[in-house]
């Protein structure tokens, strides 16, 4: 038990320390990629650090919704980043680690942010609520059958277990991965609001769906909102990495083995990054109508994982 | 002749992604991405048939890789592309009968009826599941070209569609019935007179088959004079 809550402290302290850098280092490789020079790979936590200083403004005709939802979303991701280790792979504690309580938390945080955006009733915070809960509504049973493609796969719904499996097991064991990565890539970029799905870079625009439920959200509750966003993309990035390319990821508690987890985890993150970056500047922002074509491909490769796991 | 597990796994490897270039194949609408993922999908499937060279070291498949290379990575996304230019169109946008998402729905099911009709005998034929796993991708493989040939108006794409069915034949006949080497050899030439046929034709189309009817009535006024 005590090695646990250590586990939990560190674990979570890391996820939300390293989480700002990724989001970062995808604006960095994007500016590369169109021939400027970038922000500073420490600019996410600058802004996160001048949000902190800055004072809160509340529009009149908000009521406590938009006050409790930055709380409820840091809430609803870090105890989602209990479920996904990435210093090194504890015991399950009292279910945490369910893949479905995973998801459920993931998606509280969702609703509660679509409610803080019409709470306030600008057109555009109703707008982006709007949009953020019909591209859910479709891609949300994709991210089930993807996540159950996952679990017949590894044989189990705890995703400590799912990562110890597919440590011990390889590309060459379970080649399926290949194809469930794929899905879980297009999972990561829906739910990260990437292009092309929404343009994390604009703002007062009309294409815009994440950004636009943030509107209304100035100082800490801006920066709460931000974090809770980066971490979210972290806790995606970890599944992925620990489900397609664990190596250096321990099952065994200790300083040198712990090093070594946080050194390729960093590492692996950041190749990671650097590929959602070329991703991102590679397409341009589809229209919300073909959007379903992206998840379609998601659902195509989890179903043909499945399809997979039977022929064997 | 080498009997390594790991052979079988990156046979594996390469099926999931031919299934994942087949799927580009069906939503891709830049004509020139169609033809380099085809042209990939045809290094992956000349990958097959070298593992499978390596397997059973018989020189008919080391040929068959070397003529995949050749004809199919290089050769025909090459004529494919001077189409392309000499025709000045760089997108396909138009589908009928189904959407991209109906056909990836679509494949999705086919995929699905080929695993469970083929499961029903192929067992009793042979228990390698390897054998079971190239005859499934293999037919879906076709069976998706076809749906490429259906969906799409331009005819460029078709031809791509044509394309994709004889990967899956090939697929197909290297884990079933293995092909004479004539055979295989005579399909590959069958293909690029396909495809100068079919330019011939897309000459006259530009673009597709509706407009073709019109073009070809213009003519037939002239035989009427």
């Amino acid at each position: 038990m005590l090695s646990f809550l250590i586990y939990a402290l560190v674990n979570t302290v890391f996820v939300i320390l390293i989480s700002p850098l990724f989001v970062s280092l995808i604006k960095k490789v994007k500016a590369y990629m169109q021939g400027r020079e970038g922000p500073p790979l420490l600019q996410t936590y600058y802004l996160l650090g001048k949000l902190l200083k800055k004072e809160t403004v509340y529009s009149g005709n908000t009521s406590l919704i938009i006050r409790i939802t930055p709380y409820v979303n840091v809430v609803c991701v870090i105890a989602a980043s209990l479920f996904v280790p990435v210093i090194y792979i504890p015991m399950s504690v009292g279910g945490i680690g369910n893949i479905i309580l995973f998801l459920y938390l993931l998606v509280c945080a969702k609703f509660f942010m679509a409610l803080a955006g019409l709470d306030a009733g600008s057109t555009f915070g109703g707008m982006g609520s709007s949009r953020e809960m019909t591209v859910s509504a479709v891609i949300e049973p994709v991210i089930i059958i993807v996540f159950a493609a996952l679990s017949l796969l590894l044989k189990t719904t705890n995703l400590y277990q799912m990562f110890a499996i597919s440590l011990k097991s390889s590309l060459f064991i379970n080649p399926s991965t290949l194809l469930i990565s794929l899905s879980l890539f297009i999972i990561l970029i829906v739910e990260s609001a990437r292009i092309p799905v929404d343009n994390p870079e604009t703002h007062l625009e009309l294409t815009m769906i994440h950004e636009a439920m943030l509107l209304e959200y100035s100082g800490p509750d801006l920066a709460m909102m931000e974090i809770s966003h980066a971490i979210k993309q972290t806790l995606l990035m970890a599944v992925l990495i620990n489900v397609l390319i664990p190596w250096g990821l321990t099952a065994t508690p200790g300083v040198l083995s712990v090093s070594i987890s946080v050194i390729t985890f960093i590492a692996k993150g950041a190749v990671l990054a650097i590929v959602v970056g070329v991703f991102e500047s590679l397409f341009a922002k589809s229209r919300l109508f073909r959007l379903p074509n992206l998840f379609m491909l998601a659902f195509f490769f989890s179903f043909s994982t499945i399809l997979f796991e039977l022929l064997r | 002749m080498i009997n390594l597990p790991v052979l079988d796994d990156i046979t594996k490897i390469l099926f999931v992604l031919v299934l994942a270039t087949a799927v580009l194949i069906i939503t891709v609408r830049t004509l020139s991405s169609l033809f380099n993922i085809y042209s990939v999908q045809s290094w992956f499937i000349a990958a097959v048939a070298f593992v499978m060279y390596l397997k059973t070291g018989s020189i008919v498949l080391l040929l068959l890789t070397i003529l995949t290379i050749a004809g199919k990575a290089f050769l025909v996304p090459y004529v494919m592309r001077r189409i392309q230019k000499s025709m000045n169109m760089k997108r396909d946008v138009e589908f009928r009968y189904l959407t991209p998402i109906g056909s990836i729905l679509v494949g999705t099911a086919m995929i699905f009826i080929v695993y469970w009709s083929f499961s029903k005998f192929l067992p009793e034929l042979s228990s390698d599941d390897l054998f079971i796993f190239g005859a499934v991708i293999g037919v879906s493989l076709a069976l998706m070209g076809m749906m490429v040939i259906f969906t799409r108006k331009r005819m460029i794409t078709k031809i791509l569609g044509y394309l994709t069915m004889e990967n899956g034949v090939l697929l197909f006949s290297l884990f079933i019935a293995e092909l004479p080497f004539i055979i295989e050899l005579l399909i590959v030439i069958d293909l690029v007179m396909l495809i100068v046929l079919a330019t011939v034709l897309a000459f006259g189309i530009d673009s597709s088959i509706d407009e073709f009817h019109t073009k070809l009535n213009s003519f037939t006024l002239w035989f009427k004079e």
